[in-house]
């Protein structure tokens, strides 16, 4: 009930419709499934763990119906929206995932055996066969081995791979696998936020500065792009995303048109998504309260702006909320911690290794450094180690109940190896390596977006940590920060107020 | 005849006195802690070097890497020590690329060690150092950019990403009708006699992959050379022989 007030209060800042929403959200349903027809409002708010989440669509009201976005383009059912579900902050929660199925009994083309399955050979009406999906929010990526350039041909290769483990069978499957007729390996990840895409679209530059290389171009215009969008940066734009998705994801036979595909990137384009309340705090977006926070801040502020530690931080000043009550003074302290909080950042590749050194005497804001998301404003991919032994998230000793696959990669002797690893590394995802061949990439997956936490766990790119505290409490192991009690609630504050 | 042997005992005193100097070494890094920003030092033959502070991407120093020993290579500097060691200025260090656990010293932070003044702090900032350097004059007629490189590597730093880009820019700006890239690989002679010699291949790699970057970034008649043997090394300036030089002809 306390929950319920507090968040019709947060909905009277945020516009009349969401009042509605709010009052109404107990009995409508929140998954929106393909092709069902409905109009979606400029502005709504939606229940999560830690208060409500905000979706702004700045063009105005959705008319669904016929949408690309939200119409089945391909042979499984799937639309964009199975995977972008605005209650979810434009992705999908595993709670969500878990709740869908047992709507559907499995039925849902979310769950499609293609991908939303461990692997498609397994009996597809066992939820055991969802396992990863519905426990991490994982899809199957099934990506072709060795990685192929633009016109077909194989790219060079630095090192070789192994299976060591393949708890889902499909890495070692004859059919699916890495020794199949046309080899293919499985990574398992969450769907990012197909939401406030200006800023991951941002900060693009000709030369990558952290591998010396080209930039991949925009194959419209022959311009550099960001490399910020996916995990591994493996799609150049919005468009030939989506039409990897739509070919991929939804399996379809024939490429979209291009009408189809201006309209899906229109959409997403427009598209804000933020943290709005708090269940003790309220309303976090009001007037005189911290600039950076609700989706129309998302909606108002430039892109590509690199935060500054003292006169611009990454999601704006918190001042006003310092030594207010005992959560606005939580989220301030936490916005403290993560942009001056110094600690030890060591032995992450594609940081320390571009000349700033190992170890760096930094804070969280050194990598998650661009204004009103957190991602790194120059091409983001970076090995923090939570894909790879020994730092990885899954168990440090053998257990049977390891959920993901573990792949081998040994480095041949004229490559660099990987920074800090060395030439053998054990890892669950080879992250945008599967992408450039490189060794010096093992490991590295893109930075997400900090915003809308709360309506979208689990957490990192594989879905190992279930709440914000299993995802400080990482980072404070990893790089031995020594975070007090008080400091972790400050920083998950925070980070859940985004 | 006086004069003529003057000047040599003059010259070999010189370059005596230059070679007493320098300091070519390989071992494992130090990194020490300090009230402000971390200083980077290393252990020669009993003796602590300074190397430099932790700085931003865009300083001509980029600090060395636990886990990995560094070829140094710099020139003792007048003054007191800095960090505890003895200056190198200037100094160049390479990382050593393979992996190397037993370089795993970080020093806590000690009362009197303190590290000269840190141009920026923690976190992100939108003031890079580059910002606050004197504007360069503007380029005219045939110029030549020298990227340099650090030992047996082919990345490319901050400061030669920039030197690519500016390239880049005035060969768009002059209609240039050459742009000849040449690629070298050096010899390091080490103060204990000992000489590393980068690695073969290099001097290509190092040259494709800039005519690679300029024609990306639309430069058209680049041509690409290479000398194919290593630099030889003097044990003064070797770290400058490690280079790509792109000469921008109108």
């Amino acid at each position: 009930m306390r929950k319920k007030l507090l968040i019709a209060a947060a909905f009277t800042i945020f516009g009349i419709t969401l009042t509605v929403s709010a009052q109404y959200q107990g009995a409508r349903s929140l998954w929106v499934e393909p092709a069902s027809n409905q109009v979606l409002p400029d502005r709504d708010a939606f229940d999560d763990v830690d208060g409500s989440i905000g979706v702004v669509n700045a063009s105005g009201n959705i008319d669904t119906e016929g949408h690309p976005f939200f119409t089945p383009l391909g042979t499984n059912g799937r639309a964009c929206i199975s995977c972008h579900q605005p209650a979810w902050g434009m992705s999908v929660s595993s709670t969500g995932l878990l709740e869908r199925w047992r709507a559907t009994s499995g039925k849902d083309p979310v769950f499609a055996a293609f991908d939303g399955s461990n692997c498609p050979n397994l009996p597809q009406d066992q939820e055991s066969s969802h396992s990863l999906l519905l426990k991490r929010g994982l899809f199957r990526i099934p990506l072709q081995w060795p990685p192929r350039n633009a016109d077909g041909s194989k790219k060079p290769v630095e090192f070789s791979i192994e299976v060591v483990r393949d708890p889902t069978g499909c890495n070692t499957s004859s059919e699916y696998g890495l020794k199949s007729a046309d080899p293919v390996i499985s990574v398992y990840r969450r769907p990012r936020m197909a939401a406030n895409l200006k800023y991951v679209l941002s900060g693009a530059q000709p030369i990558i500065l952290k591998t010396g290389t080209l930039a991949d171009l925009d194959p419209d215009t022959g311009k550099p792009v960001s490399m910020n969008l996916m995990t591994d940066a493996r799609e150049p734009t919005l468009k030939t995303q989506a039409i990897d998705a739509i070919m991929g994801h939804e399996q379809a036979k024939a490429a979209p048109s291009r009408e189809k595909i201006e309209r899906i990137i229109e959409f997403e384009s427009q598209v804000y998504v933020a943290q709005v309340a708090h269940v003790f705090g309220g309303a976090l977006a009001v007037p005189g309260g911290p600039p950076g926070l609700g989706p129309l801040a998302m909606q108002d502020h430039k892109a590509g702006v690199l935060g500054d530690n003292d006169r611009d931080p990454v999601f704006g000043t918190f001042a006003a909320w310092r030594g207010n009550d005992y959560y606005r003074s939580s989220v301030a302290r936490g916005e403290d911690i993560f942009m001056h909080r110094q600690f030890w950042l060591r032995d992450a590749a594609h940081i320390n290794s571009i000349g700033l050194g190992n170890p760096l005497k930094r804070t969280c804001s050194t990598c998650h450094n661009a204004q009103m998301t957190g991602q790194d404003l120059s091409a983001g991919w970076v090995d923090v180690g939570t894909t790879t032994f020994p730092t990885w998230t899954e168990p440090a000793t053998w257990a049977d109940s390891s959920e993901l696959p573990v792949f081998k990669i040994t480095c041949s002797r004229d490559a660099d190896p990987h920074p800090y690893l060395g030439r053998v590394v054990y890892t669950t995802d080879p992250g945008r390596a599967l992408i450039s061949g490189r060794c010096v990439d093992v490991g590295s997956i893109v930075m997400q977006q900090l915003r809308g936490l709360s309506a979208r766990a689990p957490y990192f790119a594989n879905g190992s940590a279930t709440t914000l505290r299993e995802v400080v409490d990482y980072y404070d192991r990893r790089f031995d920060i020594k975070f007090t009690d008080q400091e972790k609630e400050d920083l998950i504050n925070f980070l859940a107020a985004l | 005849m006086r004069i003529a042997l003057a000047f040599s005992l003059g010259l070999l005193l010189t370059t005596a006195l230059a070679t007493a100097q320098q300091r070519s070494f390989v071992s494992c890094p130090i990194v020490r802690d300090t009230k402000t920003v971390p200083c980077f030092l290393a252990e020669y033959e009993g003796e602590l070097y300074y190397l430099g502070i932790q700085q931003d991407i865009t300083s001509d120093f980029h600090p060395p890497q636990l886990k990995h020993e560094v070829l140094v290579e710099g020139r003792v500097a007048p003054g007191p020590r800095i960090c505890g060691g003895i200056p190198l200025q200037p100094v160049s260090v390479s990382v050593i690329k393979e992996v190397n656990l037993a370089c795993d010293t970080l020093l806590p932070p000690e009362p009197g060690i303190d590290a000269p003044a840190a141009p920026r702090g923690a976190g992100p900032s939108s003031r890079p150092l580059d910002i606050e350097r004197a504007p360069s004059a503007p380029l005219t007629g045939a110029h030549e950019f020298t990227l340099l490189y650090s030992f047996n590597d082919d990345y490319l730093q901050y400061a030669a990403n920039s030197a690519v880009n500016q390239a880049a820019a005035y060969a768009r700006k002059i209609g240039a009708s050459k742009v000849k890239v040449s690629g070298y690989r050096a010899t390091s002679v080490l103060s204990n006699g000992n000489r590393l010699v980068e690695k073969t291949g290099l001097a290509e790699k190092r040259a494709q992959n800039i005519a690679t970057l300029l024609r990306g970034l639309g430069v058209s008649n680049v041509a690409v050379d290479w000398k194919q043997d290593a630099e030889p090394g003097d044990g003064q300036a070797d770290a400058s022989h490690r280079r790509v030089t792109i000469l921008v002809t109108p």
